[in-house]
């Protein structure tokens, strides 16, 4: 049987430490942190003041009539879409449309939007709700605007299954190409969630992490046993899927292959995970990419640096892993671009198609004293560099419990593709 | 300052259009301002002149000089002749 494979043939980002992947990864490889205190007085009141922003001003993107219509999420979603585009020197005006797709992740939405309308309605008892309300903050906005702007006319879908949300917009898309029903899928996450809304929600959920009193900027410390919580980002990343042969055809540069994706829910409770769910996902998405456990180089964790996530997502590696766990380098990205919710998973698979290009694994910052349960190999402080990494694995795990699991590979990884034919 | 000439600054402003493309009948859609831009605008008429609008902005304005005649209507029946500068102005027409 001839099967279809995935192709990575674009990527975009725009998020907390660089705008382009070269930028993000630059920064990521020094353990720089994007993770600030929210100093504007639109934050004041907060108990956590942190989170980490992208320095983005959507005017200098968009015509005055037209920004008017796009909430931040938007905004983000289509400049990063724009760039995993270009990088794939992909032009949809000689693509036969209702072959190519949109799948996009979002926790959030237009949350600035919905924020700014409350205000008018609650707190200004004003009639003046902007007109472009509806239609700026639904969650399919950001898909929606990709579509027209490029004219890619078959499936445009949004997926909102909290963190892991792009995690599964990248794995639905994929299995799109693989099925046959199209070619090309633009596919990737957008979040902008820093409002104090939104802020103050997730704070009086006790899941943010308290500032770091000496330096704002070290406030998430994945599997630390100091850790208190997670940061919230915004950003937004996309990469260009193509059909295999499709991209050979037309001389494009393949980045990495898709291969896996492995996709459980935990059943159990809306906010605590499971071993056994996480772990499912990741035999899953082994499955799919027919590899062995051996067969993984990299693991760019979940990592939150919450109390609950973080042990729980080392026990379901060693589960998966055995013994070979501990030689696997595990990192989270999180300590240094903070939480990104719906945008998460398309960031960190980009990121891990980059280490995949460049053999360099990205640290986990902040991690000086590990939870004696975390015990892992972490990449504490420090990147890794000439690395041989031929499989990469992305986890993404969410409240709600749906866990979403990607595996990328060097595209010239011929031993596997043929032993799994 | 007449009624057209402060709904082109306000458009001007907010749509990146220049004078010359806001003359009397240009129509409202071949300049970009649809059904929704229009409605937001009418906020920032609202201010101007010190009118209450609410919802009854009627679907049938399709060119400039549309808008400047209902705001004058608005103007009139209110009773509000106000000028941007808040002095008693007869918006012109």
């Amino acid at each position: 049987m001839n099967i279809r494979r995935v192709a990575v043939t674009g990527l975009g980002v725009v998020a907390p430490l660089g705008a382009s992947i070269d930028d993000l990864f630059t920064n990521l490889k020094a353990g720089r942190s994007g993770i600030a205190r929210l100093a504007a007085p639109a934050f004041e009141g907060l108990r956590s003041p942190i989170g980490a922003c992208v320095a983005f001003d959507g005017a200098a993107h968009f015509a005055a009539a037209k920004i008017r219509m796009l909430d931040r999420v938007s905004q983000l979603a289509l400049v990063a879409a724009a760039q995993a585009i270009a990088d794939a020197k992909l032009d949809f005006t000689t693509e036969r449309s209702e072959r190519c797709g949109v799948s996009v992740g979002t926790s959030m939405g237009g949350a600035e939007t919905t924020d700014e309308g409350y205000h008018t309605i609650y707190a200004e008892r004003s009639e003046r709700v902007k007109p472009y309300t509806v239609l700026a903050s639904m969650t399919n906005a950001a898909a929606s605007w990709i579509g027209i702007d490029y004219g890619i006319c078959g499936p445009n879908l949004t997926y909102s299954t909290a963190c892991s949300s792009s995690a599964v917009a990248l794995g639905e898309a994929a299995r799109r190409i693989r099925s046959g029903d199209v070619d090309v899928m633009l596919a990737g996450g957008t979040e902008a969630p820093l409002t104090f809304g939104v802020l103050r929600a997730w704070e009086a959920m006790r899941t943010i992490a308290s500032p770091d009193l000496h330096d704002p900027s070290a406030s998430c410390r994945p599997f630390a046993q100091t850790r208190t919580g997670l940061v919230l980002g915004e950003g937004a990343a996309f990469v260009t899927l193509e059909e295999w042969n499709h991209a050979v055809a037309r001389g494009a540069q393949i980045r990495a292959e898709l291969t896996g994706y492995g996709l459980t829910t935990d059943c159990a409770h809306i906010t605590r995970p499971t071993v056994a769910g996480q772990a499912g996902a990741m035999r899953a998405a082994l499955t799919s990419a027919g590899l062995s456990r051996d067969e993984v180089d990299y693991v760019n964790a979940h990592g939150t640096a919450t109390l609950q996530n973080d042990s729980v997502e080392t026990a379901a590696i060693k589960e998966v892993f055995g013994k070979r766990a501990y030689q696997i380098p595990v990192s989270s990205t999180k300590s240094m671009h903070g939480h990104l919710l719906g945008a998460a998973g398309a960031l960190e698979f980009v990121i891990a198609v980059a280490s995949l290009e460049r053999g360099i694994v990205p640290p986990t910052m902040h991690l000086d004293l590990p939870d004696p349960a975390c015990d892992l190999d972490y990449v504490a402080g420090h990147a890794r560099s000439g690395m041989i990494l031929r499989a990469v694995m992305s986890n993404s795990f969410a409240f709600g419990g749906t866990n979403a699991v990607l595996i990328a590979e060097q595209p010239d990884n011929e031993r596997r593709r043929l032993s799994r034919q | 300052m007449s009624t057209l000439e402060t709904l082109q600054d306000i458009l001007i402003d907010e749509f990146a259009l220049t004078r010359e493309q806001l003359t009397p009948d240009a129509e409202l859609n071949a300049l970009g301002v649809d059904s929704l831009d229009l409605l937001e605008l009418m906020f920032k008429i609202e201010d101007r002149y010190k009118l209450a609008i609410r919802d009854d902005v009627p679907t049938t304005l399709s060119t400039v000089n549309d808008v400047v005649l209902y705001i004058d209507g608005l103007l009139g029946r209110q009773g509000k002749a106000l000028g941007a500068d808040g002095a008693a102005l007869h918006a012109a027409t």
